[in-house]
């Protein structure tokens, strides 16, 4: 289905009350300036989903780091590729898997592509935004790690994650919380170290740098072989821009491997602002304007009384 | 208790016996002035009483068994759909429906409209109840419910929407428990605490106003954090939370129509001739603030669907169920409330107000849930879900009719505190 | 564009010539030990004859360039058209074990104008350079089809005896 944008409204034309909705529009590039923009030299990956084989020892790796629970199937059986979850869409992220390799198999391709899944580490996360106990911290080193102690629960980072990350361990009865993939920066990030995934990759699927450096290399990448890579750095811009980003096959565009294109370039938190923004003007302007209204509308009795007074 | 009234029984309305010179009990008061042996006796004569108690013999088991299995065992646990009808129902469709306390209070004590005066406390009961039960409905959705207070007090995070109708709501259920100590008050014979909120009751509807204002229109704004997954036809940043709040008012009117009818209906022995008379013209005088609300609610609708150019949109099949939610939710009960206006029909209006109810019901489960993912896949709720909503829902109702049978609501109390 | 090629190819011939000249070329009859996985994996035992033979003697299909052959890639050519052979072609030579090593980390990123800056490690070397040939003309590609998993690698990657037991259903409590 077409995707229709949210600003071609105009041409629409409908003209009368929309000139207002106008205005609205307008302003909202203007704060666009102020976005975060992510700390200068935090670390990021840069996936290269060309050379991906699908082994999952990536799956292995993370597990073993994180100390998930045994998986459901040995980490070495590649039926998992052939599984679908509800809906027929292929496996994601869980509250035993914070990263998990999928197959696509795309049409006039020889070879499938494989896509590995794993928190991408937003510059400015939707789930830090929609925490309201800011359990989520992004780290200058360019992890998006949370404070389970703090979680309540509510979900609303699952709601608003773009990319369907977080999970939530819902087996639990006394301590569920939300669970995802941290760029392993307790135990590796932190030290300078790669996450556990990059580091265990046979193909070395994974670059690790500073996200700076990475995005040169990715579009150097891509201009120095244009017949292999498909001109588009997914995660460069998207969401306003991921720690993690990816690279794919010319013959295998991104929206064709499960990545959402039609995601925008700027951050969640923006699509709320607007919202925020008229909470201190309903704060300051109510209780004048609806006392003013009292006033108003309770002239006659004051009238009343004053001349029963006098 | 029909039939105690029609045998002659005079319910508590006072705070002295009649024809005594002595003070009605607390017990008493709580029995409605009946024996524990008669009350007993209605309690099992009424046919709704057995049908709660069918709604307990299977719904405590399992809401019990959420608390102790987990809700992985209560609900699908979907990663995809982390909100359920728990939410979907219990936050997103009672506490629209629950915006008639708000709206009472500036009507009657803002605007200075004592003719509203006889249906204030309903509403302000029916605001009070709507948001009690959200919350109740909240702690059986929180996978921690212990930590509620976490975002008052532990840890903050107040640029988060949910932050902002974390704290207008429960401040603004501090406010509507206020707003009905008089109520209470009456009932209990206290007179300080009834003078008191008296001589703040402007700061409290003003505080009211807000507080609905901004945590309204932040159920919406908590789905602008999903642009991808709520369809475009239900989504619009600029206009998400203006739809929210604009239709929570004639949610609001329309759910007091409804509730009120019941109350006439069931409940008649215990209005007083002050409510059952001047119902009917109440009850249109809400009709002509819902069907306002109504208009504005469309315009900004369709304002909504030409900001983002999404008219295409309306020839898909999620155009035609959004078409379908106007038209049954919008456009019909627009009509209908405009019929009983000019042909000053209550039960035109009546009937309107059931229509408007459902149509925000639809419209809350459209965000919340039914288009929720719409490029994904359509979640159905757990039946363990469905029963634990069910049940807690029935509570709701349950309590609902307690204090409606105890507290001055639907009459007036009769003599003050000595 | 000119002078920057001229400077990647000073810059190349120097690597070359400041290289350690530790072992002559391993061009007689041997078989190596290729143990970059050795925690997980066996040791895989690596036929170079063989492979030199069947890549009918052109040691560019793996070597890129540090064989004296001139490489056939048309983006190596660019720098590589007249390289050297390497004194030491072998390689772990120019593909490091750990290349998240805080100094390999530093020389990578901080060396302005360096081409290869996601040079791959050495497991990783073995693992792109092998499977895409093993892959064109039928040879073995299955992990343990080239070096079989020890006792460490069941552990991790929760296979053989450390395999979960097939549960009847397996998506504890609810589909997810």
């Amino acid at each position: 289905m077409k995707k229709i944008n949210r600003r071609s409204f105009l041409k629409g034309g409908l003209a009368g009350g929309v000139a207002a909705a106008a205005a609205v529009g307008a302003a909202k590039n203007a704060d666009a300036a102020g976005d975060f923009g992510g700390y200068p030299d935090s670390m990021g990956v840069l996936v290269d989903l060309t050379k991906c084989i699908g082994c999952r020892t990536c799956e292995a790796a993370c597990n073993k780091e994180q100390s998930l629970p045994m998986p459901d199937k040995p980490f070495n059986d590649m039926s998992v590729h052939e599984e679908h979850r509800h809906g027929g869409l292929p496996r994601r992220t869980t509250e035993k898997a914070y990263t998990v390799v999928n197959k696509y198999e795309v049409e006039g391709r020889e070879h499938p592509l494989f896509r590995k899944v794993q928190c991408n580490h937003c510059q400015e996360p939707a789930c830090l935004t929609s925490c309201f106990v800011n359990a989520y911290t992004k780290t200058p080193e360019g992890a998006v790690i949370y404070d389970p102690k703090v979680c309540v629960g509510c979900r609303t980072c699952m709601i608003a994650c773009p990319f369907y990350i977080p999970a939530y361990s819902f087996s639990s009865v006394i301590n569920p919380v939300v669970k995802k993939c941290i760029m392993c920066y307790d135990t590796r990030l932190k030290f300078g170290r790669p996450p556990a995934c990059v580091e265990s990759c046979p193909q070395q699927v994974m670059t690790f740098g500073k996200r700076k450096d990475l995005v040169e290399l990715a579009h150097r990448t891509i201009e120095s072989r244009p017949e292999k890579y498909a001109d588009h750095v997914y995660g460069e811009n998207e969401v306003g821009g991921t720690s993690w980003m990816y690279l794919t096959s010319v013959d295998a565009p991104f929206e064709e491997i499960g990545f959402d294109v039609h995601i925008g370039k700027q951050p969640i938190i923006n699509y709320v602002k607007e919202f925020l923004a008229i909470v201190p003007m309903v704060l300051t302007i109510w209780p004048a304007l609806f006392t003013g209204f009292h006033l108003l509308a309770t002239r006659k009795d004051a009238q009343k009384n004053e001349e029963s007074a006098s | 208790m029909k039939t105690f009234v029609a045998q002659g029984l005079k319910p508590v309305d006072s705070l002295m016996k009649p024809g005594a010179n002595s003070e009605w009990t607390l017990k008493e008061k709580l029995l409605l002035g009946l024996s524990p042996g008669d009350y007993m006796k209605q309690l099992v004569r009424n046919p709704f009483n057995w049908i709660f108690a069918i709604i307990y013999a299977i719904g405590v088991p399992v809401l019990l068994g959420r608390f102790y299995y987990g809700l992985g065992w209560a609900t699908h646990g979907s990663y995809d759909y982390p909100w359920g009808l728990f939410l979907g129902w219990g936050l997103f469709c009672m506490v629209p429906l629950s915006a008639s306390g708000f709206m009472l209070g500036t009507t009657v004590e803002l605007f200075g409209r004592k003719d509203f005066k006889p249906i204030e406390r309903l509403g302000l009961l029916n605001g009070l109840l709507g948001y009690l039960f959200a919350v109740m409905f909240l702690q059986v959705d929180l996978g921690q419910p212990w930590r509620l207070i976490y975002p008052m007090f532990v840890s903050l995070g107040p640029a988060a929407v949910l932050f902002l109708v974390a704290w207008h709501v429960a401040t603004y259920l501090s406010v509507q428990v206020a707003e009905l100590v008089p109520a209470a008050s009456e009932m209990m014979g206290w007179k300080a605490p009834k003078k008191f909120v008296k001589s703040i009751v402007l700061g409290l509807t003003v505080a009211g106003v807000i507080l609905s204002t901004l945590h309204q229109g932040a159920l919406g704004a908590l789905f602008t954090y999903a642009p991808g997954k709520v369809h475009p036809l239900w989504y619009n940043y600029s206009f998400q939370w203006f739809h929210f709040f604009c239709s929570s008012i004639f949610a609001g009117l329309s759910m007091l129509i409804v509730v009120s009818t019941l109350s006439k209906w069931f409940l008649k022995w215990r209005c007083d001739a002050n409510f059952t008379k001047n119902l009917d013209r109440i009850t249109l005088g809400l009709s002509k603030g819902a069907s306002l609300a109504l208009i504005t609610y469309l315009i900004i609708k369709l304002t909504a669907i030409a900001h983002d150019n999404e008219w295409g949109l309306l020839f898909t099949g999620w155009g035609q169920w959004y078409i379908f939610e106007i038209c049954f939710g919008v456009l019909l009960p627009l009509f209908l409330y405009t019929v009983a206006i000019r042909n000053q029909s209550a039960r035109i209006a009546r009937f309107a107000a059931l229509i408007a109810v459902l149509g925000i019901l639809l419209n809350r489960l459209n965000t919340a849930l039914i288009t929720f993912n719409w490029q994904l896949y359509q979640e159905i709720p757990h039946w363990r879900e469905v029963v634990i909503t069910i049940t807690i829902y029935a509570t709701y109702i349950l309590v609902y009719r307690a204090c409606l049978c105890r507290l001055p609501i639907l009459f007036t109390w009769k003599g003050d505190a000595k | 564009m000119g002078n920057k090629k001229r400077k990647l190819l000073g810059l190349a011939l120097v690597a070359a010539m400041v290289s350690p000249w530790s072992l002559p070329g391993p061009a007689g009859a041997e078989v190596f030990d290729l143990d970059s996985m050795k925690n997980l994996y066996e040791k895989v035992s690596f036929d170079h004859d063989m492979h030199i033979e069947i890549t009918g003697q052109n040691c560019t299909e793996c070597h890129h360039h540090t064989a004296g052959t001139p490489p056939t890639d048309a983006l190596c050519v660019t720098c590589h058209a007249n390289s050297p052979e390497a004194a030491d072609p072998s390689c772990k030579s120019c593909h490091v074990k750990d290349v998240f090593d805080a100094e390999n980390m530093k020389k990578t990123w901080d060396t302005p104008l360096l081409h290869h800056r996601n040079k791959p490690s050495l497991k990783a070397a073995y693992h792109q350079n092998c499977l895409g040939c093993h892959e064109q003309n039928g040879a073995p590609t299955g992990c343990t089809d080239c070096h079989a998993m020890t006792d460490a690698g069941e552990k991790f990657y929760n296979a053989g005896k450390y395999a979960p037991e097939t549960k009847a259903e397996s998506h504890g409590g609810g589909h997810h």
